[in-house]
């Protein structure tokens, strides 16, 4: 049992915050490569999908251990209210609002992408623009609420962070394919363009004739 | 212990409307989708039997890897499509525009 007057559990709220926000970071990044289509030649463009959805897994994971800490920590007045519902914090009011908002726009993030296979692509994507503003929003959750935030390596890395989301942003934009980015190179490109089936049972009927194949865009 | 019998066949199947050519399907069920040289996917109509285990995994996995939720794998009972148009999907028009839309 952890007494809850132990420093640790504040510590344990600095240290995942740093390592949320250092995550959350990759994240996004890893989605710019996603949407812009990198890879397809010695990495698959599937891989880079699979690495953005695992990280993002972990990144709510140190989430979860930042937000439980804080809570059960006694140093700071924060309850489990907080850190849903904004301006409930009487300490730090503002900044740990902002953090709750980050949190239930990454929530409205995460829980549409779990719901991925069952919701409209369309409402996922729209939903899934929130991440940018949650982004931001808990970056300056992490530069106005941060101890470590304002002296040294802390700001370093929040600047390094806001600068290299921004420049990924740019990129997003700017870098982006407007059709198609042809084969990747893992695709089987000498293949024949329809493979042969497996062939069917003998009990099964025949298929009947078909009429001359036309091929839609060709 | 039990003995699973994997019964039917499947048609891993493309929405070309919502398709925008990431090409993970490719990579992910390689047997089942070819890329023509726009990177849009090509798949057979054939229903593939469910006891071709690899096949089935591999569709399933490209059906949750797309990007844009243009796959569907559909399972089908009868052994092959009698019609040219064996599903209820919108066949690709000539006349929808690539263009992106506006984001």
């Amino acid at each position: 049992m952890i007494a809850l007057t132990t420093p640790y559990l504040w510590f344990a709220t600095r240290a995942t915050g740093i390592v949320v926000m250092l995550l959350f970071t990759a994240v996004v990044a890893l989605g710019t490569l996603v949407a812009n289509r990198v890879g397809g030649t010695f990495i698959g463009r599937f891989e880079v999908n699979e690495v953005h959805r695992s990280l993002s897994m972990v990144a709510m994971f140190f989430l979860a251990i930042h937000i439980v800490t804080t809570v059960l920590d006694s140093f700071v007045s924060t309850g489990l209210i907080s850190a849903f519902i904004p301006m409930t914090s009487t300490y730090k009011r503002v900044p740990v609002a902002l953090g709750a908002v980050a949190f239930d726009l990454l929530l409205a993030v995460w829980i549409s992408s779990l719901l991925k296979l069952r919701i409209k692509n369309q409402s996922w994507r729209f939903i899934h623009w929130f991440s940018w503003l949650a982004f931001a929003t808990s970056l300056v959750h992490g530069y106005l609420t941060g101890t470590d935030a304002h002296k040294g390596i802390g700001m370093l890395l929040v600047a390094g962070c806001a600068g290299f989301v921004a420049l990924a942003g740019i990129w997003r934009f700017l870098g982006r394919p407007t059709r198609a980015a042809g084969r990747t190179a893992l695709s089987p490109l000498a293949s024949p363009p329809v493979p042969p089936r497996p062939r069917l049972p003998e009990s099964f009927p025949k298929t009947p004739p078909r009429p001359p194949a036309s091929r839609g865009r060709r | 212990m039990g003995v699973i019998r994997r019964t039917g066949m499947f048609i891993l199947q493309v929405n070309p409307i919502l398709c925008d050519g990431f090409g993970h399907c490719a990579e992910l069920a390689p047997e089942l989708v070819h890329l023509d040289e726009w990177g849009y996917p090509i798949i057979s109509k054939e229903p593939v039997p469910m006891a071709d285990l690899g096949s089935y995994e591999s569709a399933r996995y490209a059906e949750r890897g797309c990007p844009r939720q243009a796959l569907h794998v559909a399972k089908v009972n009868s052994p092959a499509p009698v019609s040219n148009v064996p599903l209820n999907l919108p066949r690709p028009a000539r006349a929808v525009s690539r263009e992106r839309r506006p984001l």
